[in-house]
């Protein structure tokens, strides 16, 4: 397989050092970008697979260069960003970025999230846009048939968490934010929704991994959100 | 389990990180205190004192004429040559003098136009937008037309004074309050235009413009400034003479004042002499007061002016009231501090007050001593004698009334009739009568029925308000009693030659006990009245008290207003160089609030809190305004402004001395919850200093490690790479990374402190499962955690927290972290959680030393290390579990380390559980 191109968009030059020469290490193949208007120009000509974006950008905020990409373009987008701040992630998120990395990230860090972008893309790639099933692993959702199986036996799920599971399958990969999730499961996101939301995303932990204290198919983001990990 | 960091320590490590914000309070506190030290001048505000007082130059001269505003034009051309920006505000020239010629040279400040009778004004507004350097103003005595802001020119040039404007001005001996009565007993005129001695005696400098008497004749008779027919009778040389003797003994005085006032501020000292003047409404009292005035000028001595309010107050006229105020406003002016006592026996009031406030002489008028009527009590001043021996006691001459002045007591008298009491007294007389004739019948003696008279008198008494009551009915029971019970009957004669001294010794006994009765309801009622002062006083002194806060006491002291005065009152609160938005609070007949919160009130207010002087309806400045106002102020410092409904509807004296208590009151209680405020601030302040100091100090030392060994092993990894082995680079290399991450987490920590300390940051709270956090902290935990076996028990149940995730995060590892540091390697480290009602409880044991037990309540400290019991165990900060505990308390549950058995420390804390609606 291809090892994708990937567009740096990092102002601070050590930062944007420790990142490429951790690509040049894992054959990625990588552009550099140190300010948004760069990045724009970049993203248009060379039409890179993963944009590893920094928010706190000398000339734009890092979430307006999300929107403005986001509105001709589906590249995954991981952002960097110093800000510990969950709301920054959030509203980067919300806006369209795929996955978030906060500074200070480790390496084997990078290279997971960069992993895990890469699986989403080579499977939104071969799979196209309309399915019927979806496998993960051991999981397997007929979305026609609308059950949902762990190996060979068939996952016992509340309608709940079938749509859950269905719209974590459907973004596999991505960290959906707790207002992305039950804005999509209840049409709002109101403050008892998100108690429910723990609630119903433990029950169909409990049902779908061997383990719940390691997960192996869905991920927790505290404070952010949840993401369905693709596993190889 | 108390807290150890309290509300106050929250704020400390945001004003750490802030330390602008802390700067910027701390000097906002140097400019309070500079501006305290500085302006002790009177009527100063506040941020006036900031602001250079302007300088005013008095050019004094004796008569009309003597080269005021020639000097006054010369002096403002000398300044006009050193780059001064001169103007001339208003200045009286004659066509064709040399004045004429420099007043030309000047810019003039338009003028404008007053009142009905289209006179032009000084306009202080049109001086205060152009803002000169200096400026002229002629004829500082001049009262202004009606319709001007300000009733007299001197309050004008106050105001530009205030705002920092120089002002030159003129000013002739005969306009000085004090000397009024010397100088038209030399003019034989009286001077309606007058300025108050301390506008004199405060100038910066006074200029004496002196001329020989014979060269201002001459001058005049030349036909020089003034039209000789009106002063023809003035110059004359003795007069001129006089006059000049008059305007140089006063310049004299005032040099001395000044002096005076320095030494006594430099030694504290103060006279032993306390001049006491009695207001009263006469019209001579005003040159009582002028008197006293001066006499206190002379002696360097406390002025105080009483007013002794007896029960005909109520009943007296209105212009009687107008000159009392108008006496009492001169007293003031004069320097007097204003006192009002109640009582109907006016010579044992004054000489109670006078004993009490160390009152050495009292100033008092001839009219009060001279009294020769037969069947009165003593004069006034020989009752003062006899009751304050000790005092000297000064009699002023009236010079000559036309009209003895006599208290008013007629209309009074006039005003104690009604139809009521009328009939009630005739009522009680038929009742009496009945009985006595009922008594007669019975065959009582006449001394019974006598009694039965004088008992019906004395209810007369009681029951009428006026004396002349008791008075009709005395002498109409005697002549009742002679009529139907004395031989010969239904006569007016006696038979009996005893009758007429019993006629008599009766209508005596029944007039003095009518007049007792009414003495005792008189005092009754005025101590009623002074209970009420006393009580009203008190209960705002005590709901003051209580107040806490600034609305608090403002709502408090309003009420209390209400109280007393049953109007409508405004307060305005001083804030910053302004006032605050008013505040009203409406009486039970309220009146328009849009007009008492109009924008013409607002500036009266806002000119009383500027000037620190009464303005508003009753006074001389913006007397068409709706309320009265009054600055809540200690001294100088103005706290507020409080209007009063007061249009039409003067204060009487004892709600206007009742007032200025309470506003007093009120004034100190903002003071005090100002100066806590401060103290408070301060404090913190201090705190934050501190706490910034240990901070710094143990952070720069405890960087210093993890930074020596980073950059020392990565600079041995750049220039010696190739001698290293290939496990002492590993080494190296896991050294560089552990002390990044040591760095890294202090970080953390140091960002979720500002989170939680600083006060105002709310959590960001939400329904969160412990299970998850617990698995996200666990993610997080130092990566030697290897050698550590940590477990985590989750209990079957889902427990559901209302929590900030990344905080609780943060106290998990932390408090791992710290069980990592402190135990051996290979040791146990557990974490359950369960349910405990309305609470989650987390433990997170370990299986090592333990802590020891009085470094249990400790551990939460900041900056509290445990002396380092394991050998290769990390430096600390002290950081960490203060950390978790300002957390968790911020989240209302409680943190606690305990023992574990058989050995080891547990940690243990709860959060508030949140109950789910599922919601399918």
């Amino acid at each position: 397989m291809n090892k994708p191109l990937i567009l740096v968009i990092e102002d601070d030059k050590p930062v944007r050092t420790l990142i490429t020469t951790t690509l040049k290490a894992h054959d990625y193949r990588f552009l550099e970008a140190n300010n948004a208007e760069t990045a724009i120009l970049e993203t248009t000509s060379h039409n890179p697979d993963i944009l590893l974006l920094d928010l706190g950008l000398p000339d734009m905020d890092g979430v307006e260069i999300i929107r403005r990409v986001r509105t001709w373009s589906n590249v995954p987008i991981i952002v960097i960003s110093a800000r510990s701040e969950d709301a920054d992630k959030i509203e980067a998120l919300d806006a369209g970025a795929d996955d978030y990395l906060t500074k200070p990230f480790s390496v084997d860090e990078l290279l997971a999230r960069l992993r895990v972008t890469q699986r989403r893309l080579s499977m939104m790639n071969r799979d196209g846009a309309a399915q019927s099933e979806f496998i993960n692993g051991r999981l397997r959702v007929d979305y026609a048939a609308g059950c949902a199986y762990l190996g060979d036996a068939e996952l016992h799920l509340t309608p709940i968490e079938y749509k859950l599971l269905c719209l974590l399958s459907q973004n596999v990969g991505k960290v959906l934010t707790h207002t992305f999730i039950t804005q999509k499961i209840w049409g709002n996101s109101w403050e008892n929704n998100i108690a429910s939301l723990r609630v119903f995303m433990a029950t169909l932990r409990k049902k779908l991994e061997s383990e719940p204290g390691s997960p192996q198919y869905i991920q927790t983001h505290v404070g952010v959100g949840y993401r369905m990990l693709r596993i190889e | 389990m108390t807290r150890r960091i309290p509300d106050s320590a929250r704020n400390d490590f945001n004003n750490l990180l802030l330390e602008n914000a802390s700067d910027g309070c701390y000097n906002e506190r140097v400019d309070e205190k500079l501006r305290r030290s500085g302006g002790e001048g009177m009527e100063h505000t506040a941020e006036a004192a900031m602001i250079r007082r302007g300088h005013l130059k008095i050019f004094f001269g004796y008569a009309v004429g003597s080269g005021k505003t020639h000097a006054m034009l010369a002096a403002a051309q000398t300044a006009r040559q050193k780059n001064v920006d001169v103007i001339a505000g208003i200045v009286e020239v004659h066509s064709g003098t040399e004045d004429e010629a420099l007043f030309s040279a000047l810019e003039r400040l338009p003028m404008r136009v007053c009142g009905q009778d289209g006179r032009r004004e000084f306009d202080p507004d049109a001086a205060l937008r152009r803002r000169p350097q200096l400026i002229l103003v002629d004829d500082l005595a001049h009262r202004n037309a009606p319709g001007c802001r300000n009733s007299m020119r001197y309050q004008d040039v106050e105001e530009l004074l205030k705002a920092g404007v120089d002002v030159y001005t003129t000013v002739d001996v005969q306009n000085i309050e004090s000397l009024n009565d010397t100088v038209a007993s030399i003019t034989g005129r009286v001077v309606s235009e007058r300025i108050p001695d301390f506008v004199f005696d405060q100038a910066d400098q006074v200029e004496l413009v002196d001329i020989e008497p014979s060269e201002l004749i001459e001058r005049m008779s030349v036909g020089g400034a003034v039209d000789g027919e009106a002063l023809s009778g003035l110059y004359t040389p003795d007069k001129l003479t006089a006059l000049r003797e008059l305007a140089l003994r006063r310049c004299a005085d005032r040099a001395n004042r000044i002096v005076g006032a320095r030494m006594r501020q430099r030694s504290e000292y103060r006279a032993d002499e306390h001049i006491l003047v009695c207001l009263s409404s006469a019209p001579s009292n005003a040159k009582i007061i002028r008197t006293a005035a001066r006499m206190a000028g002379a002696f360097h001595s406390s002025f105080t002016a009483l007013y002794v309010e007896t029960p005909g107050f109520a009943a007296m006229a209105d212009e009687d009231r107008a000159r009392l105020r108008a006496n009492i406003r001169l007293a003031q002016q004069l320097g007097a501090s204003i006192e009002t006592v109640c009582g109907d026996d006016v010579p044992y009031q004054i000489a109670e007050f006078a004993r009490l406030s160390g009152v050495s002489r009292i100033v008092l008028g001839r009219s009060a001593a001279a009294s020769n009527r037969l069947f009165r009590k003593p004069t006034l001043t020989d009752r003062l004698i006899a009751t304050a021996p000790n005092i000297d006691i000064h009699i002023i001459p009236d010079g000559a009334p036309s009209r003895p002045y006599r208290p008013p007591r007629a209309p009074a008298d006039r005003r104690g009739f009604s139809a009521a009491d009328t009939l009630k007294s005739a009522a009680i007389l038929l009742a009496a009568t009945a009985i006595s004739v009922a008594f007669y019948n019975l065959g009582f003696s006449d001394a019974n029925i006598i009694m039965v008279y004088i008992l019906g008198v004395l209810i007369t008494a009681i029951a009428a308000t006026h004396r002349i009551y008791s008075i009709v009915s005395a002498a109409a029971s005697v002549i009742i009693f002679n009529y139907i019970f004395t031989e010969p009957r239904f006569t007016l004669q006696a038979f009996d030659r005893g009758y007429p001294v019993t006629f008599a010794i009766m209508f005596l006994a029944a007039y003095i006990t009518g007049t007792l009765a009414i003495r005792l309801k008189n005092i009754a009622r005025q101590s009623a009245q002074a209970a009420y002062r006393t009580k009203i006083l008190f209960d705002t002194d005590q709901l003051l008290n209580r107040a806490d806060s600034r609305e608090e006491i403002v709502t408090a002291l309003a009420g209390q207003l209400i109280k007393l005065l049953n109007r409508d009152v405004v307060v305005y609160l001083s804030e910053g160089s302004g006032l605050s938005e008013p505040v009203l609070f409406p009486s039970d007949a309220p009146a328009d609030a849009g007009q008492i919160l109009s924008d013409g009130e607002r500036t009266v207010a806002q000119w009383a809190a500027k000037n620190n002087k009464h303005a508003g309806a009753t006074t001389d400045t913006f007397a068409d305004a709706r309320c009265l106002y009054l600055a809540i102020r200690i001294n100088n410092r103005v706290y507020g402004v409080v209007g009063i409904e007061a249009r039409n509807r003067p204060l009487d004296s004892f709600e206007h001395s009742v007032l200025l208590s309470m506003l007093g009151e009120g004034a100190l209680a903002l003071e005090n919850e100002k100066n806590a405020r401060e103290k408070e601030e301060a404090a913190i302040l201090a705190k934050n200093e501190q706490l910034r100091a240990n901070l710094l100090r143990t952070i720069s030392h405890d960087l210093r490690t993890p930074l020596t060994s980073i950059s020392g092993n990565a600079s041995n990894l750049i220039s010696n790479s190739a001698s290293f082995d290939e496990s002492t680079k590993r080494q190296l290399y896991s050294d560089i990374y552990d002390d990044a991450m040591w760095l890294i987490n202090l970080v953390e920590n140091l960002l979720a402190v500002t989170r939680i300390e600083d006060g105002r940051m709310s959590l960001r709270r939400s329904a969160e499962l412990l299970d998850e956090i617990i698995a996200e902290a666990l993610q997080h935990i130092d990566r030697r955690s290897v050698e550590h076996e940590i477990e985590a028990h989750s209990s079957d149940e889902y427990i559901l927290v209302r929590v900030d995730a990344k905080l609780i995060v943060q106290v998990i590892i932390n408090i791992v972290d710290n069980a990592i540091k402190y135990t051996a390697k290979g040791s146990r480290i557990v974490i359950t959680s369960e349910k405990d009602g309305a609470w989650a409880r987390v433990r997170i044991a370990d299986d090592g030393e333990g802590i020891p037990e009085e470094a249990r309540e400790k551990v939460f400290d900041m900056f509290y290390t445990g002396a380092n019991r394991v050998a290769d165990s990390r430096r600390s900060l002290g950081l960490g579990l203060s950390l978790c505990k300002s957390i968790i308390t911020a989240h209302g549950g409680a943190i606690c380390a305990k023992e574990n058995s058989p050995h080891g420390a547990v940690f243990e804390f709860t959060l508030p559980a949140e109950e789910v609606q599922l919601h399918e």
